[in-house]
């Protein structure tokens, strides 16, 4: 088994996905392992299972480190031959050893004082030096924390250090209805407060076996293409910013704020929180507000994208800094914009639904992986999701904007392609209530890249590649 | 909101008037102490946020909200704050570096918690990784703003209403 996993780990017609875990030592005794990958070759999912009371394969692959380590704090389970087993999730500090909260048998009272400390990576080349930023950092961004070994100007190491905002999430979903973890998916990581509801939702839905109506599949697309253009857009403002060009930054950033407006003029929510309901959407909507706003709209980007790239100073900046190769994002499992800037094409419209977006979406990936690369990728979605917002309003069909269902339970997954890349939530129903739910946000498999992407840069430029990756932290540590 | 965003792109953008988000935000800037108008310096601490309350915060820097005009700055070291924003619920994990940031404010602090989830966990209220809200670390706010997020709006209109008192 272990074989094959490998060998899917290092093809290139699978993407890897996830490793999800529940426990069912109750039902069958065992705890379940299901190793996700998707078959690009052949269009469908491939799940490998594996049972385990104990003790798992350790896999030699960077993309799987993390879930290792998250699987032995969460559930207590042993990779055997792990060579780096810290606690990731659960500080040493702040939870004792033994505490394994997905358990199903797990103690939740637990006291807070300090149990033990944490051990760094040791990595003392001799002349280095270290640097140390966050937990809490300068400006208004997520707490985490970065450790770099210096020797002078460029970067030898970078150690992260995240899940400072871990707060279970998935455990205090666990026993709850279905409308109440809806609620909560909007709130794992608040700019994506769309793409995560609709990835929670679409894995209810499939559970309770429900076809939404076509209007409803529009509505749905068309919000989420303005959640994903004013993240970009945003992205390109804080881009803008970091090179140290305010001018061209404030410009973007009134365009995010317009779009911000757009959605409240939408649906009564800058975020666009609270219109997904199971079914469907909750009310119905008047796009035509969309419609024209966002030719205007357009217009003004592309003002900006001109100015970013006839710039030879911006490029001088960000040609060639932040380089992430092919091969480091494949044994990462890179997704969205990280992986198409460095040629690995993984867009969860494209390959999953290419039946509603078709040519709309093109398969547009760069191989130079630095931060030109990644905003080149950006610039290519949001022309992308003006493109679809256009079509898809003056093609809406009639009809209902929700269907009536039967509730069941059953597991299943929801998938959806967020701005950072796909997302995937994992989700168990047992007599109505949840009782498993794993979700997966792309920053997961994209945070550890930034190790490998400041090497050999200046530290002068962390916050530049930072903002090229821009990942979630919230989304990140659940 | 066609037009609305028209006049904008033709016009160039105009940083808005306060009075547009509530009646009365000019004269009570205008009764504002004189040791608050035109200088507070805050440093935001998010504790656990979901990030959405981090992205209105963000906004107010921009040309339409500015919140640069009354003197409000976002600063990088709590040594420089007058006052602290403060987001999310409490995790874990971040109790420790918050009072740590916490002791490096010179007193007397004003403390402001930004959302539902900083006064007492709001949605995430008994997950095991979270110590609570503000009240259940026994820190009394100075000011609070609700919302699950509050606009820039709101949070504006509260910073100046809180202050009022
Ligand atoms: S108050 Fe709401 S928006 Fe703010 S951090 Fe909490 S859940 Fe997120």
């Amino acid at each position: 088994m272990k074989h094959y996993i490998e060998s899917l780990l290092h093809s290139d017609d699978y993407q890897f996905l996830g490793l999800f875990v529940s426990d069912k030592t109750k039902e069958q005794g065992v705890f379940i392992l299901r190793y996700l990958f998707y078959d690009i070759k052949n269009k469908k999912l491939n799940i490998t299972e594996i049972d385990t009371r104990k003790e798992f394969p350790h896999i030699d692959i960077p993309a799987l480190d993390w879930y290792e380590r998250e699987i032995h704090d969460m559930f207590g389970l042993v990779p055997k031959g792990h060579p780096n087993l810290r606690p990731l999730m659960l500080f040493p500090e702040n939870y004792p050893k033994d505490f394994h909260p997905l358990r199903k048998d797990a103690n939740l009272n637990i006291e807070y004082r300090g149990y033990e400390e944490y051990r760094y990576e040791n990595f003392e080349p001799e002349g280095s030096f270290k640097i140390l930023v966050g937990p809490i950092h300068a400006g208004i961004i997520e707490p985490g924390h970065f450790r770099f070994t210096l020797n002078g100007e460029p970067i030898l190491k970078l150690e992260i250090r995240h899940f400072y905002k871990h707060k279970g999430i998935e455990k205090l979903a666990e026993g709850k209805p279905v409308e109440f973890g809806l609620k909560l998916s909007e709130r794992i990581s608040g700019d994506h407060s769309l793409a995560h509801s609709l990835a929670f939702v679409k894995a209810v839905e499939t559970i309770y076996g429900i076809d939404i109506p076509p209007k409803a599949v529009y509505v749905r697309a068309i919000l989420l293409e303005l959640e994903r253009l004013t993240c970009n857009i945003n992205d390109f403002a804080f881009i803008f910013q970091d090179v140290g060009y305010s001018f061209g930054a404030q410009k973007v950033f009134a365009i995010k704020e317009m779009l911000m407006r757009l959605n409240e003029a939408l649906t009564g929510n800058r975020f666009n929180r609270g219109i997904i309901k199971v079914g469907g959407i909750l009310k119905e909507i008047d796009l035509n507000i969309v419609k024209d706003g966002i030719k205007l709209l357009k217009k003004e980007y592309l003002k900006y994208k001109k100015l970013f790239l006839n710039s030879s100073t911006i490029l001088e900046r960000t040609d060639t800094t932040g380089k992430v190769s092919y091969e480091t994002a494949k044994k990462y499992a890179a997704l969205g914009y990280v992986a198409k800037a460095s040629g690995l094409y993984f867009d969860t419209r494209k390959i999953m639904e290419n039946k509603l977006y078709g040519p709309l979406i093109k398969e547009f990936s760069l191989k130079s992986g630095d931060v030109t690369a990644r905003l080149k990728v950006r610039f290519n979605d949001i022309e992308e999701s003006f493109d679809i917002i256009e079509e898809f309003i003056s093609n809406i069909p009639e009809g209902n904007i929700y269907k009536n269902y039967e509730k069941k339970d059953g597991y299943s997954f929801g998938f959806e392609e967020g701005q950072r890349g796909n997302i995937i939530h994992m989700l168990e129903i047992e007599n109505g209530l949840i009782s498993r739910w794993k979700i997966r946000d792309p920053s997961f498999h994209n945070w550890p890249i930034i190790q490998e992407a400041v090497l050999g840069d200046i530290i002068a430029d962390f916050p530049l590649i930072n903002k090229s990756l821009n990942l979630s932290y919230s989304g990140n540590d659940l | 909101m066609f037009n609305v965003i028209k006049t904008f792109l033709k016009e160039g953008i105009k940083t808005e008037d306060i009075s547009s988000y509530n009646e009365d935000n000019i004269a009570i800037y205008k009764k504002l102490p004189k040791t608050l108008k035109g200088s507070l310096n805050i440093r935001h601490i998010d504790c656990g946020s979901c990030n959405a309350c981090e992205y209105e915060l963000t906004a107010l820097s921009n040309i339409f909200y500015d919140i640069e005009r009354f003197g409000i700055r976002f600063v990088a070291s709590p040594k420089h704050a007058d006052a602290l924003t403060i987001t999310g619920p409490i995790t874990r994990n971040m109790y420790k570096p918050l009072l740590d940031a916490m002791k490096n404010v010179p007193n007397p602090k004003v403390i402001i918690a930004i959302g539902d989830c900083a006064m007492d966990g709001g949605i995430f209220k008994g997950a095991y990784g979270i110590v609570g809200g503000l009240k259940d670390i026994n820190i009394e706010p100075y000011i609070l703003i609700k919302g699950c997020p509050p606009t820039p709006k709101d949070i504006i209109n509260g910073i100046l209403k809180g202050f009022e008192g």
